[in-house]
């Protein structure tokens, strides 16, 4: 997490450079031929992930003898996984997986029998919820104080939010929820789950129906809804929120700091540019080409941080229920779970690419 | 590490000390109670009864018996917390050391090597790098602990082997979120220090793949190590909570654990039992918090970019400047002017003085000079004279480190104003619109992610109202004032999308939007060819002519100076030291400084160069037909970067290849010697065919040639004495003991005139012309037949170039090596080629003896690229520009 600054300096050395001026270019533009190569590489990527998730499961062992090891006995067990396929040789076992994947079938869990596209679709939209809730903590956090910070190099605002990103650095996520579930909840404050099991109930015949508890609610159009869910958003937001915050605080000082020691920064100011804008239009918007970037790789962090958020405050989410499945040893559900994860991975980091395609024209042009 | 710890002490100050420091005694303490755990605890951390045979209370508050309280389970808190610190120590250093070993070599390979190896690597790593890193863990964590049969149970350790296996299971499951971090890091960093030029250097002598790797990579890629190790320990005691937190991590009754602790007591903190979980935390808030400072503060003073800048020039140069000037700095001479004039800048005893991390240092000293409208006055030096602060310093465009003193006053219309000590607020109107800049490096001075129109128009809107379309109209009108072609296209053009010239022309349109009464002129043709170089003066005197502001130019080339200025203020170590007119200055300069500048500047025209090389010669390096091409990226055509180039050095024979950027010049120079494979053609030396030889084939024939490189600060390893460095080509070529090694050296050193004593010293303890003989004399070590140079002197300052030349020349007399001389500069050229080639855009324009190609250029683009030289004689220069009248406009 903290090395993303050191990852940041350079994150692609040998990433498409701009055009050196007077170069003939191609029939496409290079915008365009940029975005289609990146393009090309998510399903690439997509598999090396596929693949590698498919390999690790298959070295644990069958998913029958893990998930079923106890209770029933070899016949049973060497009946079903007859039956699952799972006595073939394992690259057409790899096939069959990588065919059912393509066509969206991502199977049935073991223990609970639940279609792993449902679990996507419930406990996604629970994590989605989470992980929009803490950017907006994370964002609001850290790049106004990654400013200040910046601003004032090496002084007293500048050393107390340094270490106030470290500690926050520092101490894990379930910590953090710990002493926030001690502070909170002699005052009555929600401190577990997505909302009061009413609430729950009463927006499961919401219609059209989300999944998105905050959604649900708004549609209800009941204020107690909303602010129950709401409630019970803070203190999972302000866990999650306040980890990733502190890394774009980081992030954003750095990358200020060097763009402000920058020529064209001398530049604008000596024709006269005021300093507010300097610091807001060159300096600022400059840095965030590479923070854009790293961003892309806190996703993967957010994710990983929402598992252990998820399962201190009982966020019914997609890191929740892959930890259940996990200490029950259903792998067909890890795999189906971790296979999406990967999905999601992918295709932000593509996304995050196209962002900053935007943001810095020697990539647009 | 033991060198390396007490450097970084000393090179931290104040508050980044402290934080070094208290990380360490952080990480110390932990250590410490790892070590001394059985003796420190209290109780066993699974005992849940004490010695007396008595079950201990559960969830009991801190107590006498219990300082920390006692957990769910019935165990005592306090004896968890400190065993829980050395499982942490056994899982941070198990998993730094492995990931390490596996990471970096993996790194090192794939970066050094490059090719199909390092895509695949690169793309398995990027996928395990994007993946959430604590899932991957839990599931190799559990692989790890299911009992396996066969293959696989027999690679991986056994899980029921009790504690020890519980945590070489967590650390590998850690190890593998790791290895693509020191892979990523290390690959980055070998691409960046594979392309120095002191890799290139040890390719050049022979030396093999794993002592580049060893010696030249890896010893300069491993400062980054210390900093992503810390951030991985940390990283490392986070997982192993993570793990354990969630139920994955060492079974409990093989180790105390902070993340398991954690788990238990997070049903606790609903019923207000504090002291089960907060313990645990805090020593996990602690140990990652010590670490963290300790990376942190290394990463800040380590990272040059963080560093609060020196002087810019180092005492070794200054004293090489000083020998080579061969005086102390005497009373300046002003030379009186005639008139009275009414200046529009004028400075008046200025001095600037910087903070730095290694104390004050005085940049310039009561410095005053002034300058009249319509005038040209240029402030010329060489580096370090201060000539650049002094002018920042009118602006208040200093860092604030700097603290300025004196007067500088700004006359418009009578009215005088005092511009030192005025806040930015009362500075702010001033700047773009009275008194403007021009920069060197018109690359870096424009915000690339703008384009140039609103870039222009933000220096318009911040004097005055004007609205979107008028400044976007006089944006065009000004790129079209300043000769850009197509200005109504090229206003929304970003930077990137412009040539240099173009860049630079932008940079001038940006300072003259405002009709300013004084232009500083910052190296405004330094980072360009000699014929944009040109061009940019014409723009900048026609611009004076036409609004008639004053301009201060600040140069080091004289023929810039003997070509623009009125007047000549000359700079020497912070001090102004003479000033006159320029035709007084170059015809009778009166300060000894100034005198030796002038006979150290090259005269293009009034060399006298050595004459041809007889027929008969032997021919050392014969080029035919030479192609090389490079590869264009994904729907990019290839780029032929040389194109059927022929030519031939003879024994004794110095040639001159010149040419501007991107003429390829230097891929000749790199073909030659094997650092780069032609595409056709070929290139034998001495008789033997090089080109198509692989690097083995080559080794053997490595000592027939020496090469010197541009900037002497790149090509020697920082990391390796200069002994090392001028003894490796023997040690890699030769089978000389280390004693004929040491004595060789030392008669290397004496012909390169440095005393044998230096051998001890570190590059960086040498003066940049130091440091060009060092390289001169690695080049000479093997009596090569063939020297390449490439552009040997163009870092240096005049004074000493002249010196480095001098030395050269007599070397090349003496050993009679022939010589391939690539350079930009053709007053250089003059004093020293036997013949001279000239290149553009990758083909041969021409080539002949000196004189005739200098002297009676047969080829149209040679004849532009010598009228475009400016000599260091105001009358000459002149008459020259007179003379070439329309031959150089509109090539920027």
């Amino acid at each position: 997490m903290a090395n993303a600054e050191i990852l940041a300096a350079e994150p692609y050395p040998d990433a498409p450079h701009p055009d050196e001026p007077g170069r003939k270019r191609g029939p496409l533009s290079p915008l365009a031929r940029y975005l289609l190569t990146r393009l090309a590489l998510v399903p690439v990527m997509m598999w090396v992930l596929i693949t590698m998730v498919f390999i690790l499961m298959r070295v644990i062992g069958d998913p029958i003898t893990a998930a079923q090891g106890g209770r029933l006995n070899a016949e049973q067990i060497a009946e079903r996984k007859e039956a699952a396929g799972l006595t073939a040789p394992l690259i057409n076992q790899y096939w069959d997986y990588l065919r059912n994947l393509l066509h969206g079938d991502l199977g049935v869990t073991l223990t609970d029998k639940r279609e792993i596209s449902d679990i996507l679709l419930q406990n996604g939209a629970a994590t989605l919820e989470l992980s929009f809730w803490s950017l907006i903590v994370a964002f609001g956090v850290g790049i106004p104080l990654g400013r200040v910070a910046a601003r004032y190099r090496d002084r007293w605002p500048d050393v107390a939010l340094r270490l106030f990103a470290i500690l926050f650095y520092a101490a894990p996520v379930f910590f953090v929820g710990l002493l926030l579930k001690l502070a909170f909840t002699p005052f009555g404050w929600p401190s577990s789950g997505r909302a009061t099991t009413s609430t729950e109930l009463a927006l499961q015949d919401v219609h059209p129906h989300t999944n998105i508890m905050i959604v649900d609610a708004l549609i209800s159009g009941d204020g107690y809804y909303i602010r129950d869910v709401l409630q019970h958003a803070v203190l999972p937001a302000i866990a999650l929120g306040l980890l990733t915050g502190g890394v774009f605080l980081r992030l954003v000082r750095v990358n200020l700091l060097q763009t402000l020691r920058a020529d064209y920064v001398t530049a604008a100011r000596a024709r006269g540019v005021s300093e507010r804008r300097v610091l807001r239009k060159h300096a600022f918007r400059t840095a965030l080409v590479p923070v854009v970037t790293v961003m892309g790789m806190q996703i993967a962090i957010l994710l990983a941080g929402a598992v252990l958020t998820e399962t201190t405050f009982e966020w019914k989410g997609l890191g929740y229920q892959l930890a259940q499945y996990l200490i029950d040893r259903d792998f067909v559900a890890v795999q189906g779970i971790v296979t999406l994860i990967a999905l999601v991975v992918c295709i932000s980091s593509f996304l995050i690419d196209v962002i900053v395609a935007f943001v810095d024209p020697r990539v647009r042009f | 590490m033991k060198r390396f710890v007490p450097s970084v002490v000393r090179q931290s100050h104040g508050l980044q000390r402290f934080m070094l420091l208290l990380g360490f005694v952080i990480i110390a303490a932990f250590v410490l109670i790892a070590i001394f755990a059985p003796w420190l605890a209290p109780y066993g951390f699974n005992d849940n009864r004490g010695s007396d045979g008595v079950l201990f209370a559960t969830q009991q508050a801190p107590s006498s018996a219990h300082w920390l309280g006692t957990t769910v389970g019935g165990t005592d808190v306090l004896s968890r917390v400190i065993f829980g610190a050395r499982t942490a120590i056994e899982v941070i250093v198990l998993a730094v050391i492995l990931s390490a070993v596996i990471g970096i070599p993996l790194g090192l390979i794939s970066g050094y090597l490059g090719g199909w190896l390092d895509r695949l690597l690169v793309l398995i790593m990027d996928a395990l790098y994007a993946f959430p890193s604590l899932l991957l863990a839990i599931v190799v964590s559990i692989v790890l602990t299911t009992k396996h049969e066969g293959f696989v149970g027999w690679i991986l350790p056994d899980p029921s082997g009790g504690a020890l296996s519980g945590i070489l299971a967590a650390a590998i499951s850690i190890t593998v979120i790791f290895i693509p971090q020191y892979y990523r890091v290390i690959r980055n960093a070998t691409i960046a220090v594979k392309v120095e030029p002191y890799v290139d250097a040890a390719r050049v002598v022979g030396v093999r793949t794993p002592r580049i790797l060893g010696r030249h990579i890896f010893s300069n890629v491993a400062q980054n190590l210390p900093i992503i190790g810390t951030l991985n320990a940390s990283e490392a005691v986070l997982t192993l909570a993570g793990l354990g937190f969630l139920g994955f991590g060492i079974e409990p009754s093989d180790a105390a654990e902070w993340g398991f602790d954690l788990n238990k007591a997070l049903p606790d903190a609903t019923n207000g039992i504090w002291w089960t979980g907060t313990f645990p935390g805090l020593a996990i808030v602690l140990i990652v918090l010590g670490v963290t400072l300790v990376g942190e503060s290394l990463n800040d003073i380590l990272n040059p970019l963080l560093r609060t800048r020196g002087g810019e020039t180092t005492t070794a140069d200054e004293e090489e400047l000083a020998e080579a000037i061969g005086t102390g700095v005497e009373e300046p001479v002003v030379a009186a002017s005639g008139e009275r004039r009414v200046a529009a800048l004028s400075l008046s005893d200025l001095s600037v003085t910087f903070r730095t991390d290694s104390g004050l240092v005085r940049a310039v000293r009561d410095v005053s000079f002034d300058v009249a409208p319509g005038e040209v006055l240029a402030v010329v030096g060489e580096s370090g004279s201060g000539k650049s602060v002094s002018s920042r310093a009118v602006l208040g465009l200093l860092p604030n480190t700097a603290s300025v003193e004196g007067e500088a006053t700004l006359t418009k219309d009578g009215k005088e104003q005092q511009l030192i000590g005025l806040p930015t607020s009362k500075l702010r109107p001033i700047r773009g619109d009275q008194v403007s800049m021009v920069f060197q490096e018109p690359s870096t001075a424009l915000n690339p992610v703008y384009t140039v129109g609103w870039q222009i128009a933000e220096g318009l809107q911040a004097h005055g109202e004007v609205s979107k379309k008028d400044a976007r109209a006089r944006a065009i009108e000004l790129l079209d004032l300043v000769g850009l072609p197509d200005p109504e296209q090229r206003v929304d053009y970003y930077p990137h999308q412009l040539s240099g010239g173009q860049k630079q022309r932008v940079v001038i349109a940006m300072a003259i939007a405002c009709d300013p009464d004084v232009i500083i002129a910052d190296e405004p043709t330094t980072a360009l060819d000699v014929t944009v170089q040109a061009a940019i003066l014409e723009l900048l005197l026609s611009l004076r002519d036409r609004i008639g502001t004053a301009i201060v130019l600040i140069t080091h080339n004289m023929g810039v100076v003997a070509d623009m200025a009125d007047r000549v203020v000359v700079m020497y170590r912070g001090q102004v030291v003479e000033e006159a007119p320029s035709s007084q200055l170059f015809s009778s300069p009166r300060h000894p400084y100034t005198r030796a500048l002038l006979d150290a500047v090259p005269h293009l025209g009034r060399e006298n160069g050595p004459q041809p090389v007889a027929e008969s010669a032997e021919v050392v390096l014969d080029v035919d037909d030479l192609v090389v091409e490079f590869a264009g990226r994904l729907g990019q055509p290839t780029f032929r970067a040389v194109d059927h180039v022929s030519l031939q050095v003879r024994r004794g024979e110095v040639l001159g290849l010149v040419g501007e950027s991107g003429s390829g010049k230097t891929t000749v120079g790199r073909a030659t010697v094997g650092l780069q494979q032609p595409t056709g053609g070929r290139v034998s030396v001495s008789g033997t065919e090089i080109s198509g030889l692989s690097d083995q084939q080559l080794r053997p024939l490595r000592s027939r040639f020496g090469f010197v490189f541009q900037d002497p600060a790149a090509s020697l390893n920082p990391r390796m004495s200069i002994g090392d460095c001028i003894g490796e080509p023997l040690r890699v070529q030769t089978e000389m003991s280390d004693r004929e090694v040491e004595a060789k050296v030392r008669e290397l050193l004496e012909s390169v005139e440095l005393p044998g004593s230096y051998a001890e010293r570190f590059p960086h303890e040498l003066s940049g012309g130091q440091r060009q003989r060092v390289s001169l004399a690695r080049s000479l070590s093997l009596d090569p037949d063939l020297l390449i140079a490439d552009e040997p002197t163009s870092a240096l300052d005049v004074s000493v170039q002249a010196r480095v030349l001098e030395l050269f020349t007599e070397l090349q007399q003496r050993l009679q090596f022939a010589c391939l001389f690539i350079s930009h500069d053709l007053a250089v050229v003059d004093s020293l080629a036997n013949r001279v080639a000239v290149m553009q855009h990758g083909k041969l324009v021409e080539v002949g003896p000196r004189e005739q190609v200098l002297g009676s250029p047969q080829e149209e683009y040679t004849q532009r690229l010598i009228a475009a030289v400016p000599v260091p004689d105001p009358e000459e220069q002149r008459r020259r520009r007179e003379q070439r009248g329309h031959l150089l406009t509109d090539i920027s």
